[in-house]
């Protein structure tokens, strides 16, 4: 079995282990990061995209806003490709207690949230899908965030640090010596071949997995998995962050994220994090919610619906609702804790706060690995985003002008051209059609891969890296994986469209009776 | 509030059929096809500035509109985003002009005679094309010299109690072509109707389609506040040109957002002129004391004809007159999209588009040709060399209202006075 | 002007049943949404390809099996010589296409992943792509041109079930001058109509294929004179060429919808785009006017006999709203195919049997839909096309074969000299 040798390993590809990997990167440690799929497959990739102003939190976790509102101002300086400024807005609707929005304007003031009221009428004229009963109006610095490019803008700059980001490598044993743990033994999913990485630090940073990490350790970290539903909306119904002003609750917020705009969510505590069925009523309560903020939500277009699991660390055993745990992270020294060296684990925690959910593990790991050193996350820029210009909406349009079919455009929805997918298979040497769409957001646009997975799988083949039968099962692969998100939510338009597109795919292309 | 046009973009199943008809992206590179400026680019238009230019080729035929199976608005969604990016760069003088047919008209009616020389002459239009940008090839039509709207001052109906009709003539007839509106005139008298010609202006579709809604929202109001005592009273609107017909009745409210309860009620009331004959006829109230007109004719449908979702009723007039032939032309779009032809960029994609049109004309061998848009019948006369008439002028020769009435008379008086564009 | 019968819809279906009654004298008049699924599908006939898992080699042989298999499937309504007789009458309207095959056997055409897909008919300028003679075959992809991947196809089509035994391979051609890089099929097609580029395929394919190879091209050899051109490159090269089908635009659907349009026209039908038909006023169980909503607002036709042709989900015949109810959004019949007891839900697997693929409407003989207790809704109603419930048409391969032969029979059943003397004494 080959091995390898750094500082850190750190366990998990979301936000907080890529963020982990590019901070230990940037402080001089060798560093190796291991995620059992692809990065952002968990948590940070399914969620709704909110970047924080901390607003949601003002009134009922003001250390949490507080957390929200300085990493939100620190990212759309140093992550600014990955952030769209939307802006946000809290909205009372006629199901929501007005007077919440005092208690909102006083949570937001006391914890540093810029908040301003405006005229209902001035919250219709920038919104004019929102609900034309609603009473009050708040404006907040909320952004979307593009959890992907966060992801690989930190694992890329990792990269450029001399650290090794090794996706589809699953952890299966702990390798302990004595009272520390010195490395991980792991296999890759793609060749089978397994894989010793022996480290100084080992960082779990597996988020609602990270229970099942530390257990490998005989270490105890209890680690709730929280349930969120969220339905993607093929267009921009609003054009802000927008959220129900009153105490978080289901399908309180909607909200634009790249070209669709998102509604979300549930929680729901489920025992085995990959375990997630989608069940009719969260549909429906979702879709009913929706109809509250945007009247006639429910004839708009469902594109696509997903859950994703939230980590609620919690050292109590009782607590009555998944959404009463805290949401601010927890960094556990098992040294201190269970007398095992060599092992951290920091977990809980949302995306807004990641970078400083890094440091603390960062900071943590620096007195095992010869002192402290200074972090550098809050001031250097991502790999993407060094010329600090926010993303815009309409980029890649306008990067097509002026003569838009100029270039081969394999997804039109998303107006990916040949060249980008091509560098991006490239890039991340895959051969998995579903590891382009979260590079590239391929077929995540209202056809939903209709036209756009033929060509790509073509384009895959055609570039010699996968043979026919590869190409083929490419193919049919992802139609199974885009289904799970379709099925729950096909009605209206999405389901016109899923039907052309079985004309296409098994009428015109006859997919089912593909060689085998 | 619901945006429909926006919100129709839901309906956009990529199929790419108003792709396959669109004629522009046929005949540029420039302008990418109506699926991707229409439904698809939209879901990349925030609230900041268009980020998107090439919308600004989309003729604005409607086309795409027609044939879509979804029920998506395409053409409606490009043309606000096209007046939004000219919000952004301000409209230029050229398209403020042309945008402004009565402006054009009050300009040239008095010195009529010198301004058709100059719309005429190569080299003023020469200078034309590289200052104000108006290709200097375009068809222009000619000034008659003498407005509809003052004729018709001179006209005096016969009194009594025949039912009414209200005649919107629009500017084409009023600056250029009151032959026609004479000819729409004695039809509707010839067939028992009192003819009201209220005083009326543009219905501000130049403006809208070159992105100034504003003052094309200024316009509509201006407009209906003439129409709508008629169309209170119950009396139908009828109307000779198939895309201000079409503004009245869809795009005034479609594209520029416009609610009011008086546009509603012109626009319930308002008829294509063919449309209204036909509607006679399907009655039993038109007459048919018709002539023999031994001609084959060819007969373009506009596409904003086709926009009314009416069919073909001038073809179903035509089809009563003895020993007269029309041919239905399938060619979708004639190039000249309204004033987009008029444009130095855009004259050569508009004569591209029309090419299959003006061959098919002249195979037919004949030199007369049929179309119920007058701008529609400038850009044929030019591209196939024909001379274009309104169906009106068939039937109002079918009728021998050529012979028998006055405005006959006065009618050919105008014709053989006119420069033919 | 009165029209005789109103079709809705004008996909092949609704333009069979109007060209059908139009050149029996009728004034038709179609009125459409929009352009019909012709201009989407591969513009094969395909009758009946596949009967479960199984490829069906024989459509007429095996009618007897699938109507056991499926006893709601709209065929049963379509006795076999009237089945014959439409593909008969078919192959002769679309006239230069030059339709080819029979009821008797399926041709195995191959799709744009080397899949051998089985099709009754074909127009000729597909139908040299046969493969079940087996032989050597070279696939020809453009640079630019996305929506065609030679090399995928003959790898699969080498490894594809077939009797005789076939060699493949691909070619790729740089793009042709004055083109974008984007190249869009509508557009090529339009240059080769323009004999803008035969010279030049032509010239491309001399030298890089074999004399005994049949060249697989995608297909967009133009609109108005594909088979002209088509023609003119096998005469050139000596060579059998054929067309693929691949995504939508389908060129060849385009030429299928154009030629069936001409022949309305000149006929004297009416086809009305971008109207909607949104109910009908009815007399004793007979429709006496349609309302259909235009720029203006709503018009109301007088009419004799009515036929609905407006499609399946994807046409938007059928919808189905967020709260799971399934409707027929022209008329608003009842419907089978649509789960009654509770609400519909989809299976996980993409392939899995779905619900609501038979969805549509069911109808007695004379194709007028029904309802539960089997009387049909309006007397003087017909129904043709993917509306008719009881198929799983893009499974089975059978959607074109069942348009027509629907769209046939309604006309036929509205010229029954029976349906006509109702219509006479109604009116």
């Amino acid at each position: 079995m080959s091995s390898l040798e750094a500082d850190v390993l750190v366990i998990g590809g979301g936000s907080t282990g890529a963020g982990v990997a590019r901070d230990a990167a940037l402080r001089g440690f060798s560093t190796i990061l291991v995620e059992r799929r692809d990065l952002a497959d968990g948590t940070t990739g399914r969620f709704h995209g909110l970047l924080h102003s901390g607003g949601r939190y003002a009134v009922k976790d003001p250390s949490a806003a507080r957390e929200c509102i300085a990493e939100n101002r620190i990212l759309r300086v140093t992550a600014a490709d990955c952030i769209e400024d939307t802006g946000g807005m809290f909205v009372s609707t006629p199901w929501d207690d007005p007077e919440y929005g005092d208690l909102f304007l006083e949570g937001c003031e006391a914890t540093g949230v810029p908040a301003e009221e405006i005229p209902a009428a001035e919250a219709l004229r920038r919104e004019p899908r929102v609900n034309p009963e609603i009473r009050r109006a708040f404006l907040v610095p909320d952004a979307s965030l593009d959890p992907w490019k966060l992801v690989w803008g930190c694992a890329r700059s990792a990269e450029e640090h001399g650290a090794r980001i090794l996706p589809y490598h699953r952890v299966l044993e702990l390798e302990v010596d004595g009272d520390r743990v010195v490395g991980a033994h792991v296999r890759s999913e793609h060749s089978g071949e397994d894989l010793r990485i022996h480290a100084t630090v080992v960082i779990n940073a597996a988020g609602a997995w990270a229970g099942q990490i530390a257990e490998l350790a005989h270490c105890k970290v209890n680690v709730r998995a929280g349930m969120g539903l969220m339905i993607a909306m093929n267009h921009r119904l609003v054009h802000m962050c927008v959220n129900r002003c009153k105490r978080p609750a289901d399908g309180d917020i909607l909200l634009p994220l790249r070209t669709a705009c998102v509604i979300g969510t549930t929680d729901v505590f489920v025992p085995d994090p990959d375990e997630t069925e989608i069940r009719q009523e969260d549909i429906d309560l979702l879709l009913d919610e929706g109809e509250k903020l945007v009247p006639g939500f429910r004839q708009a277009r469902a594109l696509h619906a997903w859950a994703g699991v939230r980590p609620l660390f919690e050292e109590t055993a009782e607590v009555a609702e998944t959404r009463d745990v805290t949401r601010s992270h927890a960094l556990l020294d098992h040294s201190a804790r269970e007398g095992v060296a060599g092992f951290l684990t920091i977990t809980g925690g949302k995306t807004t706060t990641f970078r400083l959910m890094a440091e603390a593990a960062v900071d943590a790991a620096c007195l095992q690995l010869g002192g402290p050193r200074a972090c550098r996350t809050a001031e250097v820029p991502l790999a993407g985003s060094e010329s600090h210009v926010l993303y815009q909406i309409g980029s890649r349009l306008a990067a097509r002008e002026p003569v838009p079919r100029a270039e081969e455009i394999i997804c039109e929805c998303e107006l990916i051209t040949r060249h980008r997918l091509e560098d991006a298979i490239k890039q991340r040497d895959t051969t998995s059609l579903d590891d382009i769409r979260r590079l590239l957001r391929l077929a995540m646009g209202p056809c939903q891969g209709g036209f756009c997975i033929y060509r790509a799988a073509g384009i895959l083949h055609a570039g010699g890296s996968i043979d026919q039968a590869a190409a083929n099962r490419t193919l049919l692969d992802f139609l199974e994986e885009r289904w799970k998100g379709l099925h729950p939510i096909l009605h209206g338009d999405q389901l016109r469209q899923a039907r052309l597109d079985d004309w296409i795919f098994q009428g015109i292309l006859d997919v089912e009776h593909l060689p085998a | 509030m619901n945006d429909v046009i926006r919100d129709s973009l839901d309906h956009c199943v990529k199929c790419t059929i108003c792709e396959s008809f669109c004629p522009v992206s046929q005949a540029t590179p420039l302008f990418p096809g109506p699926k991707y400026a229409g439904p698809q680019a939209e879901r990349y238009r925030g609230a900041g500035p268009s980020p998107d230019s090439s919308v600004d080729y989309c003729s604005g035929c409607g086309i795409c509109t027609q044939v879509c199976p979804q029920d998506v608005k395409i053409a409606e969604i490009n043309s606000r985003a096209r007046a939004k990016v000219w919000e952004r760069r301000g409209i230029p003088l050229r398209n403020q002009l042309i945008a402004r047919p009565t402006v054009i008209g009050r300009l040239g009616t008095p010195v009529a005679p010198l301004a058709n020389w100059a719309l005429h002459n190569r080299a003023v239009r020469t200078v034309v094309q590289s200052v104000i940008g108006i290709h200097r090839d375009a068809p222009m039509p000619s000034f008659a010299g003498k407005t509809f709207q003052r004729r018709s001052r001179n006209h005096h109906a016969a009194p009594g109690d025949a039912p009414a009709v209200v005649y919107f003539h629009g500017c084409g007839t009023n600056y250029y072509e009151p032959h026609v509106g004479e000819m729409v005139v004695a039809v509707l008298e010839h067939n028992g109707f009192r003819v009201i010609v209220p005083e009326q202006d543009c219905c501000g579709l130049p403006l809208q389609s070159n992105g100034n809604f504003p003052a094309a929202r200024t316009y509509v109001r201006r407009l209906v506040d003439r129409l709508a005592p008629h169309a209170r009273e119950g009396l139908p609107i009828v109307s000779n040109s198939t895309s201000c017909g079409l503004m009245l009745k869809r795009e005034a409210h479609e594209i520029l957002g416009i609610d009011e309860e008086d546009l509603k009620i012109v626009s319930g009331s308002m008829f294509d002129l063919c449309e209204f004959l036909a509607g006679l006829h399907e009655r039993g109230a038109l007459r048919t004391d018709f002539q023999s007109l031994p001609l084959t004719v060819p007969y373009h449908a506009p596409c904003q004809q086709r926009g009314h979702g009416i069919g073909k009723p001038a073809l179903d007039l035509l089809a009563l007159v003895p020993d007269l032939k029309m041919i239905e032309l399938d060619v979708d779009c004639c190039g000249i999209a309204g004033t987009y032809g008029l444009k130095k960029e855009k004259y050569e994609i508009s004569m591209t588009v029309g090419s299959r049109l003006f061959s098919d004309i002249t195979a037919t061998g004949s030199d007369l040709a049929a179309c119920d848009s007058e701008t529609c019948r400038w850009q044929i006369a030019h591209g196939a060399g024909v001379t274009a008439v309104h169906p009106i002028e068939l039937l109002f020769r079918a009728y021998g209202l050529d012979r028998t009435s006055r405005q006959g008379l006065v009618a050919a008086a105008m014709r053989s006075a006119s420069v033919d564009g | 002007m009165s029209y005789d019968t109103l079709v809705v819809g004008a996909g092949i279906a609704g333009l069979t049943a109007a060209l059908r009654l139009t050149e029996q004298g009728q004034r038709v008049l179609i009125a459409a949404r929009g352009v019909g699924a012709t201009h989407l599908a591969p513009a094969t006939i395909d009758v009946l390809g596949y009967l479960g898992d199984a490829r069906v080699e024989s459509p007429a042989g095996s009618m007897k099996a699938l109507l056991a298999a499926s006893p709601d499937h709209p065929y049963r309504h379509i006795p076999a010589d009237q089945l014959a007789a439409s593909l008969t009458w078919f192959t002769a309207r679309a006239g230069t296409l030059g339709y080819v095959g029979s009821l008797e056997e399926n041709m195995l055409l191959p799709t744009a992943l080397g899949v051998p897909r089985p099709s009754a008919l074909a127009p000729q300028t597909m139908s040299a792509g046969d493969l079940r003679a087996g032989g050597r075959f070279v696939f020809v992809g453009v640079k630019g041109f996305k929506d065609f991947h030679p090399a995928l196809i003959a790898e699969n089509l080498v490894r594809a079930e077939l009797s005789q035994p076939v060699t493949a391979r691909a070619v790729e051609l740089e793009a042709p001058p004055g083109g974008l890089g984007d190249l869009s099929g509508r557009v090529i097609a339009g240059r080769f109509d323009d004999d803008d580029l035969s010279h030049w395929l032509a010239g491309e394919l001399v030298n890089r294929t074999e004399p005994d190879e049949r060249i697989g091209v995608p297909a967009v050899l133009g609109v108005r004179s594909a088979t002209e051109t088509w023609g003119e490159l096998e005469r050139t090269l000596e060579r059998k060429v054929f067309e693929v089908s691949t995504l939508p635009p389908s060129i060849p659907g385009i030429r299928l919808y154009e030629a069936m349009a001409r022949a309305l026209r000149a006929g004297g039908a009416r086809i009305v785009h971008g109207v909607r038909v949104v109910g009908a006023h009815a007399n004793d169980g007979r429709i006496a006017s349609v309302d259909v909503v235009n720029a203006t607002g709503t018009v109301s036709h007088p009419i004799g006999s009515v036929v609905l042709a407006s499609g399946g989900f994807a046409s938007g015949g059928l919808e189905l709203d967020s709260f799971g109810v399934t409707r027929e959004t022209v008329f608003d019949l009842p419907l089978i195919g649509v789960p009654t007891t509770e609400r519909v839900r989809f299976a996980p697997g993409y392939f899995d049997a779905q619900p609501l693929a038979r969805a549509g409407v069911a109808t007695d003989d004379l194709l007028r839909p029904v309802d539960a207790a089997g009387r049909p809704v309006y007397t003087n109603l017909h129904a043709a096309g993917a509306i008719v419930g009881g198929a799983v048409p893009w499974k089975e391969m059978s959607g074109t074969g069942i348009s027509i032969a629907t769209g046939y029979a309604a006309a036929e059943a509205i010229l029954a000299p029976a349906t006509l003397a109702v219509s006479e004494a109604v009116r």
